[in-house]
């Protein structure tokens, strides 16, 4: 099968997903990677131009990250082109004309194997296939955007308050998540200290992101960010069913919280039974510890 | 302005999904169904410009069965002025309810249409560009605002460190993250102005739409794999000693500092 790879950049470099989807690519067929030229994604332009670009290949199957802008071209591509579509798929096999894919519905709560008819888009979860260490960077070809919708243009860009440089939640390995547990965004300096001995991002419940303690894109849970890193670490949250849905795939999770019996501990790995103000602090020079020793 | 939003009935964020006998769908017994957390949301957005501007409408439609009539009982309780339903017990592929809903949005010209960015029980994120490619129309995803500006509107589009704004000139279509508000619960007066109202029903033969586009087949469904019993540690006054037992768990025997 002739499979179309779509390329995302960031700050001018590929980002990984591209690299884990082109390496993984080459097992089901000849692959072709291409990427959009533009600085800004737009969906009309963009979405043109793979078009286009899906149809003179002769491509059967399309393959992008599923990242914000993946899914939203992904979608609007495969509605142009009248082409199946399959978003955040965590896996796929190229069974004869036939494609299979598995990807998590009803927020994370199910898991499902689907038979989606070729020819088809499908987006792919950053993380989901591991970039093999000797994979060669995938030679990229441009493709230029195609007409921008003249109802519709860029204005500016407003940055967030206290954005600073830590490592996106999508595709950090570590993440260190605070709920109503801290009390105060005052208190995220605590958490901020833990994320940083870790190497990790930081994280939120809904209720921290609601009260506005920290910016929306923290938020991780249904009606935020899945998330799927090596150690997930809960400090303060008592996990409801709705957070649980976008972190109870991490590897291994440590959940902090002074109630025995709060339910993020039915998912914990590690759980802590105490005061977080207390523990936290002193988990942060252990963590240190640990790590000048490795 | 006016205002039209596509919403979806789904599992209430609440239930904990289980896999039918089936084994590729799911256990629908006795579950509660509500709108799509994110078409909520669009909701809720649409309502804060009807808050700021009285002349401001805004309608709702959704493709589903008879029970979706719930669905948009419940947004014209909450404030929405007109609902739309379009009548179907079968799930259509993504593409042709984009067609029915556009049929819908050529009828009643709204200048804005909203859909949530995926509805939570299929996750794709489909439905919304599809309508905008079946109207020719430019789309914004990931929005968390929407502002009138000159002749058109302002669109706060949330990305990796802050908001790209849009300006579009109307009609246009976003796709909705987050309101600025949390949804709002329908007041007792709204509830009672809406078993009044009448909730029109269309048919997909009278829109000119049938099943036609590719359609995915679930082969398996399966819950997402239990955790093991994890090891709980009593704080008991030595946060030192439960700190340093805890990072060498993560250390030695969990490997992941
Ligand atoms: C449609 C819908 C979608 C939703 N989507 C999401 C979502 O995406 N993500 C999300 O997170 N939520 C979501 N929610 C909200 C969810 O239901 C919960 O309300 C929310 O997750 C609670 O956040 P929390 O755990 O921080 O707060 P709480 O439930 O208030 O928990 C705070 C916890 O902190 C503990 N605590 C307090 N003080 C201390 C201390 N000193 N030391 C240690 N522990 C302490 C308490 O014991 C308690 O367990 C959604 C809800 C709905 C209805
Ligand atoms: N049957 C439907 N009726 C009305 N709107 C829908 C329907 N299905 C999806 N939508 C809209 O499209 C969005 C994305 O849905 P989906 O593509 O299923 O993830 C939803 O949040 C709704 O706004």
């Amino acid at each position: 099968m002739k499979i179309l790879v779509i390329a995302e950049s960031k700050d001018g470099e590929l980002r990984r997903v591209t690299r884990e989807v082109a390496a993984k690519a080459a097992s089901f067929g000849e692959v072709e990677v291409v990427g959009v030229k533009g600085e800004r994604y737009s969906p009309v332009a963009w979405s043109a131009a793979v078009a286009d670009k899906a149809k003179s290949s002769g491509a059967q199957l399309v393959l992008l990250g599923a990242t914000l802008n993946g899914r939203d071209l992904g979608a609007r591509t495969a509605a142009k082109l009248g082409w199946a579509y399959a978003a955040d798929c965590t896996d796929v096999a190229v069974k004869g004309d036939a494609i299979e894919v598995r990807r998590p519905m009803y927020a994370g709560k199910i898991r499902a194997t689907v038979k989606v008819p070729a020819p088809a888009v499908v987006s792919i979860r950053p993380g989901a296939w591991t970039l093999p260490a000797d994979a060669a960077a995938p030679s990229v070809s441009e493709i230029a955007a195609g007409a921008e919708s003249d109802r519709l243009s860029f204005d500016r860009f407003q940055a967030a308050a206290g954005g600073g440089d830590r490592v996106t939640l999508a595709e950090a390995r570590a993440i260190v998540s605070g709920g109503r547990g801290l009390k105060g965004p005052e208190n995220w300096k605590m958490v901020e200290a833990l994320a940083d001995a870790l190497g990790a991002a930081t994280g939120a419940s809904r209720a921290v992101t609601d009260a506005g303690w920290r910016p929306n894109e923290e938020q991780v849970g249904q009606t935020g960010k899945t998330v799927t890193p090596d150690l997930y670490v809960a400090l303060g949250i008592s996990g409801a069913i709705q957070h649980l849905a976008g972190m109870t795939s991490s590897k291994v999770i440590v959940a902090v919280n002074k109630d025995p019996d709060a339910d993020i501990f039915k998912i914990a790995d590690y759980g802590v039974v105490g005061d977080l103000f207390e523990f936290v602090p002193a988990f942060t020079e252990a963590v240190k510890r640990v790590k000048s020793q490795a | 302005m006016r205002f039209l939003v596509c919403l979806k009935q789904v599992p209430d964020s609440t239930v904990r999904v289980k896999v039918g006998s089936d084994g590729r769908s799911i256990a629908t017994e006795g579950i509660t169904w509500s709108i799509s957390p994110y078409d909520e949301y669009a909701i809720e957005l649409a309502l804060e410009r009807k808050d700021a501007d009285a002349s401001t409408g805004v309608s709702v439609v959704t493709v589903g069965g008879a029970r979706a009539r719930d669905a948009l009982r419940q947004a014209l309780a909450m404030g929405c002025d007109d609902a739309t339903l379009v009548m179907s017990e079968q799930e259509l592929p993504a593409l042709d309810a984009a067609k029915a809903l556009a049929k819908v949005v050529g009828e009643l010209k709204p200048d804005v249409v909203l859909c949530g960015k995926q509805a939570s029980d299929d996750d794709q994120g489909l439905v919304g560009p599809a309508l905008a490619e079946a109207l020719g129309w430019p789309h914004v995803g990931m929005l968390t605002k929407l502002v009138p500006a000159g002749d058109g509107v302002e669109l706060w589009r949330e990305i990796e460190g802050g908001h790209e704004v849009w300006k579009a000139k109307t009609p246009v279509l976003g796709l909705v993250h987050k309101s600025e508000k949390e949804p709002r619960y329908p007041s007792l007066p709204g509830i009672m102005k809406a078993k009044k109202k009448e909730i029109p029903e269309k048919d997909l033969e009278s829109l000119g739409v049938s099943a036609s586009a590719p359609r995915l087949e679930i082969l398996a469904m399966e819950p997402p794999p239990a955790r093991g019993q994890g090891k709980i540690f009593k704080l008991d006054g030595d946060a030192k000693g439960v700190a340093a037992q805890v990072a060498k768990a993560l250390h030695e025997e969990a490997k992941v500092i």
